[in-house]
């Protein structure tokens, strides 16, 4: 007789990147990893008028983000 | 069961390392926060010493409006100038009495004379021209920024006059000139577009300064975020109505496709300067004949806005 033992159901885990824009909305975007660059591309936001931070510390657009990040976008108004 | 981590790489400074905090497209390398802070100011210093913007015995008079480009203006002045004794910094702000905007702006200039130990000189639309911005434009707002552009530079000469300053620095940034050409372009207005603003005037104005006419205003936004100062401001409501607003975001999108366009904007600016200069037909400065303030023309544009008004 042979005894087959089943396996315990993998756990998935669900990963949400949220999206924190200029007017502070926030939107929930495909955890898959992507450049900021793609992203604010995808969202038609120009890179040059905008400032990204990842978790409270500033990134460049060309860094790689996905899973769990939270990134948000800072406008840089004009004048001043 | 935890899940697996993800490659979240962020690049690294071309300097030395450490992550980066700016791609400055062009330039071709990527900076870190420390390095950022050194680049800049290196820039700044350098635009200063070459066009000879600050000598020893100067007073200059900041405009400080408190938004991001005359606070980094500030900010970087009197790092670069806090030892030397012979150069004294005055900050002036102009509040126009735009309800809802100028308020918080100048609480933050406030906040940072404090704190850099600045002497500071307000000047207001009320004063001078006896209104508010607002009240001004009432059923005008399309003229908002021609208006208050001629406006704002008439109280900032007077604030400098009060500071009794040599040189009047603003925070006009790469982005802010290399806009300002284009616009002289989509306008035909060739005498603005070959005129040198950094022209000695013979003594009739304090000569004005742009020591961040090189700085993007990316790099001065990330500048003022990495020195803890950065300050999120509402854009001036008016903005909306302005050519420049356009010409901002086709430049901006061109720059970011092309790197180098705007810096490449403002040397062919320099060209057509010496090549044009005194050749456009300019009207030579005289004094209005109402105010007698210095103009070209007969009538200074000051003069020209209140008859406007009274129509």
């Amino acid at each position: 007789m042979t005894l087959s033992i089943k396996k315990p159901p993998r756990k998935v885990v669900l990963r949400r990147m949220n999206l924190i824009l200029p007017d502070r909305s926030i939107r929930v975007i495909d955890p898959a990893p992507a450049t900021v660059e793609a992203i604010l591309q995808k969202e038609g936001i120009n890179p040059l008028e905008v400032m990204v931070v990842r978790d409270g510390l500033l990134i460049p657009e060309d860094t790689l983000v996905s899973g769990d990040d939270e990134i948000r976008i800072i406008r840089i108004s004009h004048g001043g | 069961m935890s899940p697996e981590p993800l490659c979240t790489k962020i690049p690294a400074c071309s300097l030395c390392g450490e992550p980066a905090v700016i791609h400055q497209r062009h330039a071709g390398h990527f900076l870190c926060g420390t390095h950022l802070i050194a680049d800049l100011e290196h820039r700044v210093s350098e635009t200063v010493a070459s066009r000879q913007q600050i000598v020893p015995g100067d007073c200059v008079a900041v405009a400080l409006s408190g938004g991001k480009d005359s606070t980094a203006l500030l900010f970087l002045l009197h790092r670069l100038f806090k030892s030397h004794s012979d150069i004294r910094l005055v900050a002036v702000t102009v509040d126009e009495g735009i309800d809802g905007y100028r308020e918080a702006t100048v609480r933050s200039a406030e906040d940072l004379v404090r704190r850099l130990g600045v002497t500071h000189i307000t000047v207001s639309f009320g004063e001078l021209f006896g209104d508010s911005l607002d009240t001004i434009l009432k059923g005008r707002k399309t003229q908002a920024c021609s208006i208050c552009g001629i406006l704002r530079k008439k109280a900032l000469v007077v604030g400098a006059e009060r500071a009794g300053a040599t040189k009047l620095a603003t925070g006009h940034n790469l982005d802010d000139e290399a806009q300002s050409v284009l616009m002289n372009v989509l306008r035909g207005d060739l005498v603005r577009l070959v005129r040198n603003s950094g022209a000695d005037s013979g003594g009739r104005f304090i000569p004005r300064i742009k020591p961040l006419m090189y700085v993007q205003e990316k790099e001065i936004a990330t500048y003022l975020m990495v020195q803890g100062i950065w300050e999120d401001l509402p854009e001036c409501p008016y903005a909306i109505h302005a050519l420049r607003r356009e010409v901002r975001s086709m430049l901006s999108g061109i720059e970011y496709r092309h790197p180098g366009t705007m810096l490449r904007l403002m040397e062919n600016k320099k060209i057509l300067e010496t090549g044009f200069s005194g050749k456009t037909g300019e009207e030579p400065v005289g004094y209005c004949r109402e105010c007698g303030n210095p103009c070209s023309g007969e009538t200074c544009q000051i003069c020209q806005i209140r008859h406007s008004l009274l129509r």
